[in-house]
């Protein structure tokens, strides 16, 4: 069967770290997250941040999408040049979406690295981001109840879960999770729930055109200033200032990036580019 | 112990002939075994330890089991082992304590209704319950004796709810459509009653084996059906061992949006209702060409079947869509494509012509689709790697996502 492709923040699959390799040999290969989603493929809306040749004859590239917890890793593989041509044109910032399968490198034993392959890609608008939010923030908190419900059984089975209405594949990786996980921190993915809808639900001002303007001005000022530390923040804004930037433009813009989830504060008074 | 305790023991465990036991017997007491030992022995000896099993009293892990059940369903399927193609035999027999699933790897020549002794299958355990194995060793002879079936108080499902192999169900419902038909059983015509019918979770194909006198706009409950798999979707099997009784109930589908784990799970369905967003347009999508004797599709002008043809032009579209929970192929007909994209096949001609290639229009279907939430209502069909639905209807949407996110906020407390 299709495996389904989930919407799943990057705050829990960069926390990933178990794999389930079937037995026969073209099996599908799953990615098990701390809160049981069990991953073969993938749909990803957010922000592009950046996307870089990576490939020495240029048909390799690597993309970053923002979403409101974290940063999914993309690449656009050689043998799907179509896909690699559409990526390297899009501008960043701007609403991308992509499906795909999980990438998985295992470098050695115990250490994982996890990104996506993409498939299908293309740009969209803000509806399409918000929209998978609200779903990606659905299928998470399906899956931390279905936790709370296991965790409260004696023993724990699959069946049980498919009783409850869950669907076999949260069944199968809910359980999966809390055998090779320990300590699972469920708190720390409602906390992220939250924090993803409140995204949302804060109603945001249009922004005139001028900051608009701005937003990407200030993003080539950040970019070059922000080395290993971040950009000084007054070194920014006089730098805009010189570019004819206005304070005031300059300080709305700046915050739409750091709503948008483009750049943030490493510390007080520094930004840098996710 | 006597020698005749010893015998009457052994022919109580074991399936065998006085005669020979007690002539074997006998040979081990000559050589000096001790008769318990013995006895043990020959125990083993024909059928290790196996004694006649009920169904209830079967579990997941027991080998070389003995039983006697009746034959409730069988279906016959072709499955993959190791590279080779080979037929399987599915379904459910019970006796008077309970009712299984089974696996038979070669033909038995089992129908529907036989009555059987198996000797020395095993059972294993298939999402967590016992299922039993029947392989080439197994002994299955048919029997002249009848079996009552247990009267277990069937289980209540809702429609969407009902599986393939699962049995004694009780369903209620509306006879949504019925027709009387002829089939055909072991070289034995029989008259069956099949349709639609559908509570408020579902609609759902049925076959009855027996006259209830149905007919259509009844609502019904029954009790004691049985599931099976009918061209990969659910259907409701019921006949004389079943409890059809009228009831006075308004009983009414009307489409939901159900989950899509929900739909590929149970194997499809009719009049469904369901949303998610495009993620792939299947390359055979935009303005294909049919023939115009059997309207099938043609390639580069040639019929499989009639050659050389004028190809009729048809549009349609074949998308994955997928909600997150699940996936499904859809295919959209030239009129709900014509709806879909605001553009008629016609207008999709001319730009083709124009650019000299049909690429294009798949290309605005890419433009306008891909990574669009839609709605879709429709049928399903079988098909080996993916449920496929034939849309009836389907139309793009856009939610209020921002009322969704702050409910799902509520709910969880933030
Ligand atoms: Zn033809």
């Amino acid at each position: 069967m299709r495996e389904v492709a989930w919407r799943i923040f990057a705050g829990e699959y960069s926390e990933a770290s178990h794999i389930i390799h079937g037995k026969e040999e073209k099996a599908p290969k799953y990615v098990i997250t701390p809160m049981g989603a069990k991953v073969n493929r993938l749909f990803v809306v957010g922000v592009l941040t950046d996307v870089e040749n990576i490939g020495k004859e240029g048909i390799r590239w690597r993309a970053r999408i923002a979403d409101p917890t974290g940063i999914h890793n993309v690449y656009a593989e050689p043998f799907n040049p179509e896909v690699a041509s559409l990526l390297a044109d899009m501008e960043a910032p701007s609403y991308v979406a992509v499906a795909g399968k999980v990438r998985i490198y295992e470098p050695e034993e115990g250490s994982v690295y996890l990104s996506m392959r993409a498939e299908e890609v293309k740009s969209v608008d803000a509806f399409l981001r918000d929209y998978w939010i609200v779903q990606a923030a659905r299928n998470l908190k399906m899956r931390i109840d279905a936790m709370k419900e296991a965790k409260s059984m004696s023993t724990p089975s699959i069946r049980q879960l498919r009783e409850l209405g869950y669907p076999l594949k949260v069944a199968e990786g809910v359980l999966e999770a809390m055998r090779y996980y320990k300590d699972i921190d469920i708190e720390h993915y409602e906390f992220l729930l939250r924090e993803a809808l409140s995204y949302i639900s804060i109603e945001k001002k249009e922004s005139s055109k001028e900051v608009k303007e701005a937003e990407e001005k200030l993003l080539a000022i950040i970019k070059e200033l922000q080395g290993e530390e971040g950009a000084e923040w007054d070194a920014v804004i006089e730098q805009a200032a010189k570019q004819g930037i206005e304070r005031s433009i300059a300080e709305e813009a700046i915050a739409n990036l750091m709503e948008d989830g483009i750049i943030y504060e490493p510390e007080l008074g520094k930004l840098k580019m996710v | 112990m006597e020698f005749e305790e010893a015998v009457e023991e052994i022919l109580s465990s074991v399936d065998a002939e006085r005669e020979e036991i007690e002539k074997k017997l006998k040979e081990f007491l000559d050589y000096g075994v001790p008769i318990e030992q013995a006895k043990n022995a020959l125990i083993r000896k024909y059928g290790g330890g196996a004694r006649e099993k009920k169904i209830k009293d079967i579990k997941p892990g027991d080998r070389n089991v003995i039983t006697s059940a009746k034959i409730l369903t069988i279906d016959e399927r072709e499955v993959e082992v190791r590279g080779k193609t080979r037929k399987i035999y599915r379904g459910l027999l019970g006796d008077e304590t309970g009712i299984i699933p089974f696996t038979a790897w070669k033909d038995f020549g089992l129908q529907k209704g036989d009555v059987v002794k198996i000797k020395g299958c095993s059972a294993s355990e298939w999402q967590g319950q016992p299922r039993l194995s029947l392989s080439e060793w197994t002994i299955v002879e048919k029997v002249e004796y009848d079996i009552e079936l247990i009267k277990m108080p069937p289980k209540r499902l809702n429609l969407i709810d009902v599986r393939a192999n699962i049995s004694n169900v009780e369903v209620r419902g509306k006879i949504t459509s019925i027709e009387r038909r002829e089939v055909d059983v072991g070289g034995e015509k029989k008259t069956v009653y099949s349709g639609i019918m559908e509570d408020e979770t579902a609609r759902i194909r049925f076959t009855a084996w027996k006259d209830f006198e149905l007919k259509e706009g009844d609502a019904i409950r029954i009790k004691g059906a049985y599931v099976r798999s009918w061209r990969g979707s659910p259907q409701i099997i019921f006949d004389e061992n079943a409890e059809v009784e009228k009831i006075d109930e308004k009983i009414e589908y009307t489409p939901y949006t159900i989950p899509l784990y929900k739909v590929v799970e149970r194997g499809g369905g009719l009049d469904l209702l369901i949303e998610g967003v495009i993620l792939e347009v299947r390359r055979d999508s935009g303005i294909i060409f049919r023939c115009p004797h059997c309207n099938r599709r043609i390639k580069e002008g040639v019929c499989d079947e009639h050659g050389q043809v004028d190809g009729v032009p048809d549009l349609r579209i074949r998308a994955l869509v997928d909600d997150g929970t699940g996936a499904v192929d859809v295919i959209f007909n030239r009129e709900l494509t014509e709806k879909l994209l605001e553009k008629s096949m016609d207008d999709y001609l001319k730009m083709a012509e124009d650019a000299m290639d049909y690429g294009i229009v798949y290309a605005d279907i890419v433009d306008k689709l891909l990574m669009h939430p839609v709605r879709v209502y429709g049928d399903s069909i079988q098909s080996d790697f993916i449920i496929s639905i034939i849309a009836k209807d389907g139309e793009k949407i856009k939610p209020d996502v921002k009322k969704d996110a702050e409910e799902l906020m509520i709910e969880i407390g933030g």
